[in-house]
């Protein structure tokens, strides 16, 4: 993979690194919709960062507003610790990644790569020749050397996507921005895209900011996450301190599965409640530890329901005595210790309770 | 029995699956033959009959006469008159369609939904009634007649009515064509261009524009076959004075009550020419559009 020499020629048109950006009180309204409340952020430099939520959490108008493609109701964005607000998206020298690429479709591979060279004024466009040349380097870098002359409906998914980022990267952008760029290809290509757009990342260094509401796609690319939620970000941390260290509840809660119960802790000890009162206590499916015979300490019973032992990690359906369903997974090897069946009685103890109490959390 | 009956119906049955005998929503063939007769006879007597007729009449006296009818100045100067309200409609109907299109099409703004019915308004209105439109605006009796008389500007029985309804009544025609297109295409391209650094114009003519090339080809065609057949509306303002503001189907119109069948004839065939030429450049431009919306279907779809 030759992602090297775009970083050379980057380093020698600019000289100027990578661009942070910070975004400042954005607010947004589309009609009675609060898109986005108040929402602060700060984009180091040269790093790759996934805006991670459900649909409708507000993270497309965010890139959106960041791109210039959306303006905000208040607030500033800048880059480089320049005010860009007022800035057109033509201004602001971003690359946009669109989700459904949103590649010319009247022209080919080659034309639509070279598109955001051939627009810039005469005195900054380079000659026919190194447009020409761009253009293969960049070919080489998303290995389509030989789709230079076809439309973008002749090929595949994947490589309009690759297409889409090539023509974004051809303008040698500040930032690059991505709308769910992996959200219309089907799981192997997305894994493999995955892959291939973090090593451009180590190579180029480019402020990257992508949105994406799959946890694990954010969890592994990126350097920082941004998890938002109706509007706001609820945490912006590395993936090990959002994933192990959620700030929130709807962080604990969207990032990877979890039982949820009611009760409270006393001295080490968790007391359930079997009608929702007392406070939300979270308890990770793999962290519940499974015995054929009451351990003594901090157990509960319960019955197993529905069993599935395919992949690496076996998931186990349970219902406790109280009526709730708890789900359970065991490695393999734990699974074939246990021997376990279905409709078996077993005890459950958790390993660690997370609980949100107004902003303090604790563990036990 | 039943073993005799499944060996008869095997056959039969492989034959449906090649496609050779009946599917479900095949008729029989009497029908299928009675329904294709009936739409050729159709056809025949109300298109092929008459288009043959007016060709037939034309060079009824030979081409020689036919020639003689084009060396008559009143003719010529109907085709030249008919060549310039065309040459002016069209060119501003096609600017007009195009804004209209892309504001309707890419924007949000408060009246777009009576704008898009006002476009539609020419269709709806009888011809007659849009050219006395004209008369009563710009008519001695009319609003700004006296005005219009008090400085020596003539509109109606003049060339510039005749221009004016011709713009009136062909102007839906582009923007009719390109609005389904441009509200299809989104707004998706438009944006990655602006994020390129592409200008607003450069956006337009690179982008915007060659997606919609053969749905414009096609409204210009539509708009000018039109332009230059309009009896109705034009009749109303021109006031027939032959030489000076007869188009051409006012001119047929009158040569044909002068009992000049050859002469008529021969200027209607000219119509009928456009009107076959601007069927095949419809045809044309139907056929690239299909391939190019075919291109944009695919783009939707995924996988490697």
């Amino acid at each position: 993979m030759e992602i090297s020499a775009i970083g050379k020629s980057r380093g020698e048109r600019r000289g100027d690194g990578p661009v942070s950006i910070s975004v400042r009180g954005i607010t947004k309204d589309f009609g009675h919709f609060k898109a986005l409340k108040n929402v602060d952020l700060e984009i180091p430099a040269g790093r790759l960062v996934a805006l991670l939520g459900p649909s409708g959490s507000g993270k497309t108008t965010l890139l959106r507003i960041i791109a210039g493609l959306e303006f905000a109701d208040a607030g500033t964005v800048e880059f480089g610790g320049k005010d860009i607000t007022d800035q057109s998206a033509r201004e602001r020298h971003v690359g946009f990644v669109f989700q459904h690429y949103a590649l010319f479709r009247h022209m080919t591979v080659f034309e639509n790569i070279a598109f955001g060279l051939r627009v810039r004024p005469r005195r900054f466009r380079p000659s026919k020749q190194e447009i020409r040349d761009k253009v293969h380097e960049l070919l080489r870098l998303i290995q389509l050397q030989n789709q230079a002359g076809r439309y973008p409906s002749q090929l595949s998914g994947g490589q309009r996507q690759r297409v889409a980022l090539a023509r974004a990267l051809a303008v040698e952008p500040g930032v690059l921005l991505l709308d769910e760029p992996f959200g219309a290809l089907d799981a192997k290509v997305r894994q493999e895209l995955r892959h291939w757009l973090r090593h451009l990342h180590d190579e180029v260094h480019i402020t990257s900011v992508f949105v994406t509401h799959d946890q694990e796609e954010a969890l592994e690319l990126a350097d920082l996450v941004a998890v938002m939620n109706e509007g706001r970000i609820e945490q912006v941390g590395s993936p090990d301190e959002v994933y192990n260290h959620p700030a929130t509840s709807f962080v604990y809660n969207f990032l990877g599965n979890v039982n949820l119960f009611h009760g409270r802790v006393d001295e080490g000890k968790t007391y359930f409640h079997d009608d929702a009162t007392g406070r939300p206590i979270f308890i990770r499916p793999h962290l519940l530890e499974v015995t054929r015979q009451p351990n003594g300490a901090n157990h509960f019973r319960a019955v197993t329901k529905h069993i599935n032992a395919a992949g690496p990690l076996v998931k186990v359906e349970a219902v406790t005595d109280w009526g709730a369903t708890v789900r359970v997974e065991l490695s393999q090897a734990q699974f074939r210790a246990l021997a376990l069946a279905k409709g078996e009685v077993v005890f459950l103890t958790p390993k660690e309770v997370t609980i949100f109490d107004n902003g303090t959390v604790s563990r036990g | 029995m039943a073993s005799v009956a499944s060996a008869n119906a095997l056959p039969r049955s492989s034959g449906a699956a090649n496609g050779v005998t009946t599917r479900a929503t095949s008729e029989p063939a009497l029908v299928r033959r009675l329904l294709i007769g009936i739409a050729l006879l159709f056809l025949a007597l109300f298109l092929f009959l008459p288009l043959g007729a007016v060709f037939a009449t034309a060079l009824g006296d030979g081409v020689h006469v036919y020639l003689q009818t084009f060396r008559d100045p009143d003719t010529i100067s109907a085709i030249r008159l008919t060549l310039l309200a065309a040459g002016i409609a069209v060119p501003l109907n096609l600017v007009f369609g195009v804004a209209a299109a892309w504001a309707i099409g890419k924007f949000d703004f408060f009246g777009k939904s009576l704008l898009i019915t006002l476009i539609d308004l020419p269709f709806s209105v009888s011809p007659v009634v849009s050219g006395l439109i004209f008369v009563l605006l710009f008519g001695l009796q009319g609003l700004l007649g006296p005005w219009l008389i008090a400085r020596n500007i003539r509109i109606i029985f003049a060339v510039p009515g005749i221009v004016l309804a011709t713009i009136f009544v062909t102007f839906p025609f582009v923007a009719r064509e390109l609005l389904p297109m441009v509200q299809a295409q989104g707004n998706d391209e438009e944006e990655a261009a602006l994020t390129l650094g592409a200008s607003g114009w450069q956006t337009f003519f690179r982008v915007t524009l060659p997606n919609v090339k053969w749905a414009l080809v096609y409204g210009v065609i539509l708009c000018n076959a039109r332009a230059m057949g309009e009896f109705g509306a034009v009749s109303v303002v021109s006031g027939h004075i032959r030489g000076l503001t007869d188009t051409m189907p006012l001119h047929i119109e009158v040569l044909y009550n002068d009992y000049q069948f050859v002469p008529a004839f021969a200027v209607a065939s000219l119509l009928a020419l456009l009107a076959l030429m601007t069927l095949v450049v419809k045809s044309a431009a139907e056929w690239k559009s299909r391939q190019s919306a075919n291109r944009a279907a695919s783009e939707g779809e995924t996988g490697l």
